[in-house]
């Protein structure tokens, strides 16, 4: 039986490899012939990069500013400025008694919960949806869809109001359990895809040796579904990161405020004067998380634009 | 039929029924917190605009009261009419840039990867951070704004962008389309490369100018994600809430206030639950009629 298995599961790789080796092949001729219809590979590149800056510049132009002491950060750009970097603000932001830490902790808690449980439950609801027949199987796939169209910012009120009867607000796990709600709809898309182009062969394969559903699920599928759950866990860890108005509405205290919330303190000198110098700082430590996680996962971000595009 | 048949035929009704029960348990996790979190609210919302519910202590049905209150709430006739205007300035803008450069990043050239991963961080770091940097940049004689636009000669270094209406809202309006123009770069993009290459030779072939193969063999081609990256952008303007929280507060006075901002204070400064649950559920049938229409008109283009 454990042959079987193993030949099984073997037979279905190697189609997959199949595939994707075709799929290389098709995508390299395209490329040939990309290359070919072009010229001037140098002066697309300039042109290319030129058009960048206009996009990247203003990101770099903040991180320097952010390395100004507050002082120069309200004084007009000058010549002397360039001169005198500091992370004087970054200091100040996570250290004084208007401590940014906290709010940073508390995003990293809420942005990696959401992305872990969201991937989870993703997951299983995909291979629910995609490999298991049961009633009302269609209704409540499309009740996903129907939830996907929903916007939060339309539902906040009572949404609100809920959360207050569920004890959920002012709790990061609250928060938490609404982005994964807010983020499952694509989430399950992306994953019932992802199941759906599993090889049925291996499935079944698995199940006659008598693999248990969540057996087959964390070894033979595992390494076939990795990807989809990758792109689920980026885009609900990005969103949660971002986002500003839920945690504006369902927290209250400071102390549990996520970063681009509690930067609302920094703005409006709650903590005494305003300074845009701890703004800039703190506008900085956002953006650094979104960034490295895009640039390391941007492969996976790509495939679910491109799924949520098919979706349409 | 055998007696073996039989039980065979049973054991089998038995094992799809365990599987059909597999199945439910495996999507109800998700199911649970859509419904909590998204579906229940949604008619608990409905529910509440017949209200007039208080933050706190009983309520009362009143019907349409609270809908027929929103024809004469004046406040947010103008959230929506500004909300409208602010829409249709930035959506335009939001797909030609996007689509330009869209034909930038198609290519299969080297670097162009690269330039287009560049021009998507604005979309990447979020709005949120982006309107924080702004407020810095755009104060009056510290900013970079002035400093740069103040040396082309083209303001004052004293200009005060965020206390007047109409330089606030180009402002906001420049850094958004900045922000989004990526997002439907990457959308237009995914459509063009799906385009096959030997139609774009063949129409060189006829002698057709870049232009002209563009508008002759893309742009039919690419109508769905026109309409699709269009949606996004135009439900996303019609949402738009942090961008004026951070830079005016809805000001000056209440002259950049967008719907959910008004919704929002509604609800949480006035405390006017029900009414502002009646503005949510007018929010809901505007998305709602954009994304129907979006869905018709691919379905449409499917047959």
């Amino acid at each position: 039986m454990a042959t079987t298995r193993s030949q099984q599961t073997h037979r279905a790789r190697g189609d997959v490899a199949v595939a994707g080796r075709e799929l290389a092949q098709r995508t390299q001729r395209k490329a040939v012939a990309g290359r070919r219809q072009s010229g001037g590979g140098v002066l697309y590149l300039a042109a290319g990069l030129g058009v960048s800056a206009v996009f990247v510049v203003p990101l770099l132009w903040e991180i320097f500013r952010s390395l100004q002491p507050e002082t120069t950060v309200t004084q007009p750009p000058s010549a002397a400025s360039f001169g005198h970097l500091t992370f004087g603000n970054y200091q100040a932001l996570l250290s004084g008694q208007d401590d940014i830490i906290r709010n940073v902790l508390n995003s990293l808690i809420v942005a990696l919960l959401t992305a872990a449980v969201t991937a989870v439950v993703a997951t299983l609801a995909g291979y629910g949806f995609a490999q298991f027949r049961f009633p009302g199987s269609q209704l409540s796939f499309g009740l996903v869809l129907v939830a996907f169209m929903v916007p939060f910012q339309a539902i906040l009120i009572p949404l609100f109001v809920e959360m207050h009867f569920l004890r959920l607000l002012n709790s990061l796990v609250g928060l938490a359990l609404f982005y994964t709600a807010f983020n499952l709809p694509f989430g399950v898309y992306v994953m019932r895809n992802s199941f759906l182009q599993v090889p049925r062969e291996l499935v079944d394969a698995a199940r006659v040796d008598g693999a248990s559903v969540l057996g087959t699920l964390t070894t033979v599928l595992r390494p076939l579904i990795l990807p989809g759950m990758a792109t689920t866990a980026l885009y609900a860890f990005l969103f949660s990161w971002t986002e500003f108005l839920a945690a504006l509405t369902f927290l209250t205290k400071d102390s549990l405020f996520t970063l681009p919330v509690s930067l609302i303190n920094v703005e409006s000198g709650n903590y005494g004067a305003i300074n845009y110098g701890l703004l800039l700082a703190g506008a900085v430590i956002s953006m650094i998380p979104c960034v490295v996680a895009y640039v390391a996962l941007q492969r996976y971000y790509v495939r679910g634009l491109v799924s949520g595009a098919l979706k349409g | 039929m055998t007696l073996a048949g039989i039980a065979g035929s049973r054991r089998l009704t038995g094992a799809a029924r365990r599987r059909a029960r597999t199945g439910l348990l495996l999507v109800s996790p998700a199911l649970a917190l859509v419904a909590v979190f998204t579906l229940i609210p949604l008619g608990f919302g409905v529910y509440m605009s017949l209200t007039n519910w208080p933050l706190v202590g009983s309520y009362n049905f009143i019907g349409l009261a609270n809908y027929q209150a929103l024809l004469h709430n004046t406040l947010f006739i103008q959230s929506i009419v500004f909300t409208l205007k602010y829409t249709a300035i930035v959506t335009l803008p939001i797909l030609i840039i996007g689509y330009a450069l869209a034909v930038l990043v198609r290519s299969n050239r080297r670097g162009a990867v690269l330039i287009r991963t560049l021009i998507f961080l604005p979309f990447i770091v979020g709005l949120t951070t982006e309107s924080y940097m702004a407020v810095v940049e755009l104060q009056p004689q510290s900013g970079t704004a002035n400093f740069v636009l103040g040396k082309l000669g083209i303001v004052k270094d004293t200009t005060a962008w965020l206390v007047h209406t109409g330089l606030a809202l180009t402002a906001i309006c420049v850094l958004v389309v900045w922000f989004a123009a990526g997002l439907t770069m990457m959308l237009l993009m995914a459509g063009m490369q799906s385009v096959p290459e030997e139609l774009y030779e063949s129409a060189k072939v006829d002698g057709a100018s870049w232009w002209s193969a563009e508008r002759r063999v893309t742009m039919p081609l690419l109508q769905r994600s026109i309409v699709l990256s269009l949606v996004i952008s135009v439900i996303g303007s019609f949402l738009a809430f942090n961008q004026f929280y951070i830079m005016t507060m809805g000001g000056p006075g209440t002259s950049t206030l967008s719907v959910v901002m008004s919704i929002v204070n509604t609800g949480f400064s006035s405390f006017d639950i029900g009414l502002a649950s009646a503005m949510s559920v007018v929010l809901i049938i505007v998305v709602g009629v954009i994304s129907f229409a979006q869905f018709r008109f691919l379905q449409r283009g499917e047959d």
